[in-house]
């Protein structure tokens, strides 16, 4: 038979442990609600430009490239774990991480990534393009 | 826990040299903590890089301040490793409680979580890298993923705030009450934080750390491979060859592995302990993997 103290030990660390998971679930619901957005990033029209007629450009997190009409934004975050590509002495990109590599429009050619790196969605406002990721 | 038992001889015993290697673990815990607070006043989360190069060449004795706590660091994951092999070798982890013992072998992947975290900190190209594979990693946790990561990264991507919380709070707080209960002790000895100051201050002058290039800057070397910190180029090398949740995965099967250690005997210790060992091995080839690869 328990005792008056044992009771009110087993109350407290009760009503401790019902708080703490209570706590938890409130972080829980939060951290799930607190999803980044998708990202937007804002490129002038002439540093656009400017980028295509070096032969493309590192804009931000973006490498942006030609045709004027029609130019593409290519993701540098490496498709294996994030990591920032950089263009490679032999062409195209490499990962600094792992070692990924892929070719100048993003096809992955070798290396611990499975995919090749995405592609931004732009889109013409005005005298800018928007890229969205 | 009563006021004596925070002083007493930690288990194994005065003379015991695994007692004395955890004892110094507790000095080097203390010197990182210590010299993290003298920090504190110079780092801003928000210009990393920037803060830590002010620091490094416009303050007096800032390059040493920044080398203590980073070689008290890494003083504290070299004599924990230590102090657990000579437990292991002398059988003496029934010494601890069950419970005591699991929450010791939590200090590993603790120690390692305060360590990157200070690396990240750090701002640089490399650190820059990290906080993206650290973020990936976190999210292909089953059914928490998304939730670890922003717990332990913050909500604003790139933004390193929480991780300077973790590091200089959470992290070091759980270590130091892990620690003060394996130990049994609130602070470590004078003669332990006196040598870990010592041997700290010794290759802090002797050696001193540099900083990298700004985030973004291209890796030099043929195979253009940014190295993360030394205690984990066996996890970068393993994440060429091995799918993105073995990162957490293999640090988990070796708590487990150490931590069924106290409950087994004969051969299921032995066959815990060769798996553990087996481990380590796999640890060392992947670190030469990304060392061969980097050159």
């Amino acid at each position: 038979m328990s005792s008056r103290r044992d009771f009110l030990g087993e109350l407290w660390r009760g009503t401790g442990g019902a708080l703490l998971a209570a706590s938890a679930l409130i972080l829980h619901r939060a951290l799930r609600a607190a999803a980044p957005a998708p990202r937007e990033t804002t490129l002038s029209a002439e540093a656009v430009s400017r980028a295509i007629a070096e032969g493309g450009a590192e804009w931000g997190d973006l490498f942006v490239t030609g045709p004027p009409s029609a130019p593409a934004a290519l993701s540098l975050a490496c498709t294996h774990l994030g990591c920032r590509v950089r263009p490679a002495s032999s062409g195209g990109f490499a990962c600094p991480c792992h070692g990924s590599r892929f070719t100048a429009d993003g096809s992955r050619t070798a290396g611990p990534a499975r995919a090749s790196l995405s592609r931004a969605l732009l889109e013409r406002r005005g005298a800018s393009w928007v890229a969205r990721l | 826990m009563g006021g004596s038992a925070l002083t007493e001889a930690p288990p194994g015993g005065a003379r015991s040299p695994s007692g004395d290697l955890g004892r110094l673990a507790f000095g080097f815990l203390a010197v990182s903590a210590l010299s993290g607070l003298a920090l504190v006043p110079f780092f801003s989360p928000a210009h990393a890089l920037e803060s830590l190069e002010r620091l490094h060449d416009g303050m007096p004795w800032g390059f040493f301040l920044r080398a203590l706590h980073a070689y008290s660091s890494f003083g504290l994951l070299v004599t924990t490793v230590a102090h657990l092999v000579q437990v292991l070798a002398r059988r003496t982890e029934r010494q601890l409680s069950a419970g005591a013992w699991w929450r010791s072998v939590l200090l590993f992947p603790l120690t390692f979580l305060a360590l990157l975290s200070g690396f990240v900190l750090r701002g640089d190209a490399a650190a820059a890298e990290a906080l993206p594979v650290w973020s990936r990693i976190a999210e292909t946790v089953p059914f928490l993923g998304p939730e670890l990561q922003r717990l332990l990264l913050g909500v604003i991507p790139g933004d390193v705030g929480a991780i300077s919380l973790h590091h200089a709070g959470t992290f070091t707080f759980l270590l130091w009450l892990i620690t003060a209960e394996h130990g049994r002790r609130l602070v470590p000895d004078a003669r332990s934080l006196v040598l870990a100051g010592l041997v700290s201050a010794a290759l802090a002058g002797a050696v001193p750390l540099t900083l990298g290039p700004p985030p973004g800057a291209s890796p030099s070397g043929a195979a253009q491979i940014l190295l993360g910190p030394w205690y984990l180029l066996g996890l970068q090398g393993a994440l060429v060859d091995l799918p993105v949740p073995s990162a957490w995965l293999a640090p988990l099967l070796l708590v487990l592995l150490l931590g069924f250690v106290r409950g087994a005997d004969g051969r299921a210790r032995r066959l815990l302990l060769v798996l553990a060992g087996a481990w380590v091995a796999a640890w060392v080839g992947f670190t030469a993997r990304i060392l061969l690869l980097a050159r």
